[in-house]
């Protein structure tokens, strides 16, 4: 019942007219952002990020996370209609979507994400709503040790439950990890790693690396080849499913949700591998999994449901624990920190209106872009016809003047474009970037909580397990490291058994 | 790829040995607490160890995964893109931070792209009004200025 108080109360607080435009500011942003391939919601948001500099942090903070869940359903726009994913979480969309409209059923298939996407967004911001108070009030007993391991968490989850090799997830990890020890040691006030230059000494801040390696890099990849692609047209009257339809995704909008919403509270999973892991599960459950690939309604639908679920969800263990599980709750934290919100367990009790009011928002925000997925739809697939050459260079020349606007200093500008190529050299090199924008977030969190362990336990590293939580939590860090090693073990038998296979087939002919 | 691998292998090997080196003279272990190097040892440490899986799997790795890399015209697309940047950067302090945008919003629509000359206009235009409308004008950002006040 107090969350439900609570939040009526964070409906007041959303409803207000400057939060609503915000909102609706947002949410389109985050609509367009997700549409146009070569920018992720992350990009968007940490581009976007200065510009909240003057908002009060309730409205920022609708305003970005607008545009972290428009972006999911966004993504669909250019999935189905153009086959390029407009953010890495509608890439099974595009199996299955851009398929359909080659079949003339594009209007079907974004019909079946908006509403999908709608639903299980629904779903997912009420189960936020209640999952968040619980959570929130299990961490007050939390202590150093469990925090460092909550955080150690948060970078080797991402490691394991990531979508390439485990060892350049941790690879991108450990160089955020290294980025973040640049800067004044916050216990004991040396310097570290500044090689004698002034602008170092207060460390490097989250939003040039954030805006450098996504925005910079992702135009910098799109700037490899001219883009000419051609957006399949849609028409309002096809933006409706039949009965028939409706029946072929319902189940599919249901499983999505949930796989979307569980993954999402997993530190590191985040939308894409949801997405991927929703549609594998229905296209086992479907009466007709050969569809899959070929054009698949409900295979659209759950990946759909699924990516905007794990947004939603991601955003239960950033409000509780002030721990991000995806790159764009890193982003929503870090603008915590720079409003001058301290994030953590307390938050729900010392920020209440803007918790409740955050999560009312997602409610409007879901509401708001199933009207723009539905009946506006073919408006924003008209976007798509614009050049992305007259977009690159505006979204170049407001990521380097938001950060010029944090510290208004050139160098940050500079360490934004140094970002910008190493991000590219990430994506060419295939190391995943999400783990380390999560652990330049993190590693002040662990590296305190670390040193904060040791010291009260006088050195013993015993301290991490004496405690049942921190002990569970110590398991956890050890079983995420070893889940990679055991998936390739896993694999090279398979492929060892496969070769004896095919050498007896070979012997036998 | 495997080329790719062995370069990644190698620069995380110097990055980490960088940070060992960059923080020797700092103690370990102070009093009772751990030191301004504890983390930076542990880091550069874990570092070193996957330097080296990824250099190990890349060498029991005989998949063949071609390289990710684009072609020759991409590369100099990629590179005139950051040499415009880097130039605009190094502009700013001299004419200011809205003539430098344009500078290299023109550079890149008209050199880079190849895209006809007024719609390059009219894009930079908007490009130029909206920093001015959302940085200047409504966050009252105070951003470097040329020769001309602007």
């Amino acid at each position: 019942m107090d969350a439900l108080a609570s939040l009526a109360h964070g409906f007041s607080v959303a409803m207000t007219p400057t939060n609503l435009l915000f909102v609706l500011i947002g949410v389109t942003l985050g609509q367009l952002i997700g549409a146009l391939p070569g920018i992720g919601p992350s990009a968007g948001m940490a581009l976007l990020l200065p510009v909240t500099f003057g908002l009060e942090p309730v409205t920022a903070l609708v305003m970005l996370s607008g545009i972290m869940y428009g972006g999911m359903y966004g993504g669909t726009l250019t999935s189905v209609l153009v086959n390029v994913p407009g953010e890495a979480a509608s890439v099974m969309t595009a199996v299955d979507g851009n398929q359909l409209a080659r079949q003339g059923r594009a209007g079907q298939a974004l019909a079946a994400a908006a509403i999908g996407s709608f639903l299980a967004g629904i779903g997912a911001v009420t189960a936020l709503a209640f999952l968040t108070p619980i959570l929130s009030a299990f961490a007050l007993g939390f202590s150093a040790p469990e925090y460092f391991l909550l955080a150690l968490l948060g970078i080797t989850a991402t490691a394991s439950l990531g979508t390439g090799s485990a060892v350049k997830a941790m690879i991108g990890a450990t160089l955020g990890l290294m980025i973040a020890l640049v800067g004044t040691d916050p216990i004991q006030g040396t310097s570290r790693l500044t090689f004698g230059s002034l602008e170092l000494l207060e460390g490097i801040d989250f939003l040039p690396v954030a805006i450098g390696v996504f925005g910079i890099a992702e135009i910098l990849v799109s700037m490899e080849q001219t883009q000419a692609s051609r957006a399949v047209r849609t028409r309002l009257r096809d933006m409706w499913l039949t009965g028939k339809d409706w029946a072929e995704c319902r189940m599919a909008m249901l499983r999505g949700g949930l796989v979307g919403f569980v993954i999402g509270l997993m530190p590191g999973a985040g939308p894409t591998v949801a997405a991927l892991l929703a549609y594998i599960v229905e296209k086992k459950v479907s009466p007709h999994p050969e569809k899959f690939g070929h054009g698949a309604l409900d295979g659209v639908a759950a990946a759909e449901s699924a990516n905007n679920s794990a947004a939603h969800g991601a955003m239960v263990p950033m409000l509780a624990l002030g721990i991000p599980g995806s790159a764009s709750t890193a982003v929503l934290l870090a603008a915590l920190v720079l409003l001058g919100i301290r994030p953590g367990p307390m938050l729900l009790t010392e920020q209440a209106d803007l918790v409740w009011g955050l999560i009312a928002s997602m409610f409007v925000g879901n509401v708001i872009l199933l009207v723009m997925n539905l009946p506006l739809a073919p408006l924003f697939a008209s976007v798509l016809r614009i050049p992305y050459s007259y977009l690159a260079p505006g979204i170049l020349v407001v990521s380097l003047v938001g950060a010029y606007a944090i510290s208004l200093s050139l160098f940050n500008v500079g360490l934004t474009l140094f970002f910008g190529m190493v991000g590219y050299l990430m994506i060419r090199a295939d190391i995943p970037r999400a783990p380390l924008v999560l652990a330049v977030v993190l590693a002040p969190l662990m590296e305190s909580s670390l040193r904060q362990s040791l010291m009260l336990s006088e050195g013993s590293p015993a301290i991490f397990v004496e405690r049942p939580l921190s002990a569970v939590l110590a398991l956890l860090v050890v079983g995420s490291l070893a889940l990679p090693l055991f998936n390739f073990l896993l694999a090279r038998r398979a492929a060892r058994r496969a070769g004896v296979e095919e050498a007896l087939s070979h012997s036998s002919d | 790829m495997r080329v790719t691998n062995f370069i990644v292998a190698l620069a995380l090997f110097s990055l980490s040995s960088g940070v060992l080196l960059g923080t020797w003279d700092l103690p370990y272990w102070a009093d009772f607490a751990p030191g301004s190097a504890f983390a930076p040892f542990w880091v550069a440490t874990v570092g070193i160890i996957l330097a080296l899986a990824l250099f190990v799997a890349t060498l029991a790795d005989e998949g063949g995964e071609p390289h990710n890399f684009p072609d020759r015209r991409g590369i100099v697309r990629v590179i005139a893109l950051m040499a415009g940047l880097w130039l605009m950067v190094l502009l700013i302090p001299l004419v200011g931070f809205i003539s430098a945008s344009t500078l290299f919003c023109l550079l890149l629509l008209l050199g880079i792209e190849r895209r006809p000359l007024v719609p390059s206009l009219f894009a930079t235009a908007v490009v130029m009004t909206l920093v001015y409308g959302v940085f200047i004008a409504w966050l009252g950002i105070a951003l470097p200025t040329g020769p001309f006040g602007i």
